[in-house]
């Protein structure tokens, strides 16, 4: 039986009230989403609507052309999935490579990866960006993808190389007795066992992918194929900003994540927590 | 089924350090060979190498008629049980047991078939569908065992699979690994570390120290005749007793010199160790292995007679493991300090320590009369005695086949 005493009400009372500041943005988020048009100025932004109504969410779901939001949750979806699946495919390779080659040039190659971690995106978008115009994939939801896998990478292969280098060799060389030749040893253990790592990569990558807005709105503003960051960004003016739109495609734009979180907790806190045993 | 042949084989890391020296063994076809030594004497790299997991340096290494120093793992038809398992985490018993089988490209069908009937020879039918971390460590063993049979291979490699169990199962899996390598009779590479696993379990058993082969031969050849001081003190528990002592001639036959004590042997004792009948005050190393010391009431009297101290008395019904003490050095060389240093190394250190007189154990029936702190006397039949060289750790071996000229 759990028993209050002066110190553990404190504490939780503590508790709540961080958690209650951490919910503050939502609230504003909320209640200014749910606010008419004639409210939003005449009102303070921390003041709940009077006469709360869902026309923002209708009128963001149900319009066309640059702001069309349903096509940019589709488009920000499907490069996020890519995304991921790039980044799965390739990057465990590269970091299985990586972390058993015994060769000298292996270590220099992680260490090249991981410079790439540190130095900021931003930095290589305008070199990037004559590439991609040239090859043609400005604009289009391929050249994304291919731009998200090239620039996360590093992320990706530093994550999986720390996993294998904790993998036993045992199973890969049981595996290979069985008769496995490599490729069956990679993607029928090696891989399989690799779900935590996986389950990482996929999360990590795919929140700085669904969230992107700075390469999403140059290399895909003003296409047809914008993403749902860009997409909202048409409802910021250069002198007025529809908040309560914008507001209400956030909270869109969250819904995906938070029902894949739901869907995914359970299994992916296990692999964290529990690891390889 | 084939033979694993060795040729001169010999593995030097990237470090200088070798692993292995120019080792020369061929495993028979069928056959159940052991290979045992204290840890770090060799033995797993020279299974590594037979499984292809590890590069041979130098020789040649065949499986049947086959050269397969380059041949990848994957190729060699061979299966190996790993000391940890290496169950595959995330398939199911029947998963892991298929595996090999699946990698054969074996229709399904057949492949279901063989698992039940490998699942079945081994008792895990009711566990097929169980992951291996819901398994005990005995069941563990099983399944690692399933998923090397199911194939049928050439042969099979294990490194030390019994040493993650606890002492009562070890000795029962003992007899089913050994009960199925006779089923299946599958040319079989054991690597351990313990003596009495190699004794039990194998056809015959090299021993290994240092990546030099020291003895390959039956438990029984082993146990009776070591071929040097390393194999006398490593195969048997207790262990060899080794005692420095002279040989001296007396009379018309000889006498042994073992700290004050004169032992007389029976004249004719030593007619198969030409080295030893002739020679005057020759030092060796006296091996006597504890059921070697008997009690002197009711034995031969023309056994030699010694006299020591019981230190200690621990009653083992049937038996009686009896610590004595004796004013003869014990022989300290190299190999008898490895051997204590490989259980820890404070054993070594006593070893060093121990000065004066030394320890021997006698195994004697458990009726006879001994008292802790008494002297007693024993008989010891010459038959029994192993000399080895004091310098080179060598045995001294009989001439003709070991007879048994003195004991009646």
């Amino acid at each position: 039986m759990f028993r209050y005493t002066k110190a553990t009400a404190l504490r939780e009372v503590l508790v709540w009230a961080f958690a209650l500041l951490t919910l503050l943005p939502f609230y504003f988020l909320v209640i200014n989403a749910l606010k008419p048009d004639e409210e939003l100025l005449t009102t303070g932004s921390s003041t709940p609507p009077s006469r709360p109504t869902v026309e923002n969410f209708t009128e963001v779901l149900t319009a066309t052309g640059d702001s069309n939001i349903l096509l940019g949750l589709l488009h920000s979806a499907v490069i996020t999935v890519g995304s991921i699946a790039g980044l799965v495919a390739f990057g465990s390779l590269a970091a299985y490579v990586l972390a058993r080659t015994t060769a000298r040039w292996g270590s220099v190659a992680f260490y090249l990866f991981l410079v790439a971690i540190v130095l900021p995106t931003q930095l290589g978008l305008i070199p990037l960006y004559i590439g991609a115009r040239q090859l043609g994939l400005v604009g289009s939801l391929w050249g994304m993808i291919v731009l998200y896998v090239g620039t996360l990478m590093p992320l990706a292969v530093f994550l999986y190389a720390g996993f294998f280098r904790n993998l036993p060799r045992d199973y890969e060389e049981a595996a290979a007795l069985d008769g496995a030749g490599p490729a069956r040893v990679f993607f029928r253990v090696v891989l399989p066992l690799m779900a935590p790592a996986t389950g990482t990569v996929a999360i990590l990558a795919g929140l700085i992918v669904w969230n992107d807005f700075f390469s999403a709105l140059i290399f895909l503003g003003g296409s047809d194929n914008q993403t749902l960051p860009v997409s909202m960004y048409y409802y910021v003016g250069s002198l007025v900003s529809a908040w309560n739109k914008i507001f209400a495609i956030v909270l869109i734009s969250m819904v995906p994540i938070l029902a894949f979180y739901l869907f995914a907790q359970k299994r992916f806190i296990q692999g964290f927590a529990g690891g390889i045993k | 089924m084939a033979s694993i042949t060795f040729d001169r084989i010999t593995k030097r890391y990237p470090d200088g350090t070798q692993a292995v020296s120019e080792l020369d063994l061929a495993i028979r076809d069928g056959e159940f060979l052991v290979l045992v030594g204290p840890s770090g004497c060799g033995k797993t790299t020279a299974l590594r190498m037979a499984a292809g997991l590890e590069e041979i340096s130098e020789g040649r290494l065949l499986i049947g008629d086959r050269v397969v120093n380059e041949v990848h793992p994957s190729q060699r038809d061979i299966a190996m049980v790993f000391q940890s398992y290496a169950l595959y985490p995330h398939m199911s018993v029947r998963e892991n047991i298929a595996f090999p089988l699946q990698c054969a490209g074996l229709a399904k069908a057949e492949v279901r078939e063989r698992v039940d009937r490998a699942a079945d020879a081994l008792g895990l039918t009711e566990l097929l569908e169980r992951r291996p971390k819901a398994l005990s460590g005995g069941q563990r063993q099983r399944v690692a065992m399933g998923r090397a049979i199911v194939r049928q291979p050439q042969a099979f490699l294990m490194d030390e699979p019994l040493s993650n169990l606890d002492a009562k199962l070890r000795g029962q899996m003992r007899a089913e690994i050994r009960n199925l390598q006779r089923e299946y009779r599958t040319t079989t590479l054991y690597v351990t570390h313990d003596q009495v696993e190699a004794m039990t379990m194998g056809d015959r058993i090299a021993v290994l120290r240092k990546g030099v082969l020291q003895q390959l031969g039956t438990p029984e050849e082993l146990y009776e005749s070591p071929a040097n001081l390393f194999v006398a003190e490593f195969i048997g528990s207790p262990p060899m007793n080794v005692l420095s002592a002279t040989v001296t001639r007396a009379g018309s036959g000889s006498e042994l010199l073992l700290g004050s004590q004169r032992l007389v042997l029976p004249a004719g004792a030593l007619d198969a160790y030409p080295e030893l009948a002739g020679a005057d005050a020759t030092p060796v190393a006296l091996g006597l292995r504890p059921e070697a010391l008997r009690d002197a009431a009711g034995a031969d009297p023309s056994w030699p007679r010694l006299l020591a101290d019981v230190e200690l008395v621990e009653n083992l019904p049937p038996e009686k493991l009896v610590h004595l003490r004796l004013d003869a050095e014990p022989v300290v060389t190299e190999a008898t300090l490895e051997l204590a240093a490989d259980v820890d190394q404070a054993a070594a250190e006593d070893l060093r320590a121990l000065g004066r007189g030394s320890v021997l154990h006698a195994r004697l029936p458990g009726t006879t009369p001994v008292r802790e702190g008494t002297r007693a006397q024993f008989a010891v039949p010459p038959s029994a005695l192993h000399f080895f060289d004091l310098s080179t750790g060598q045995a001294i071996a009989p001439q003709s086949p070991r007879l048994a000229a003195a004991t009646a």
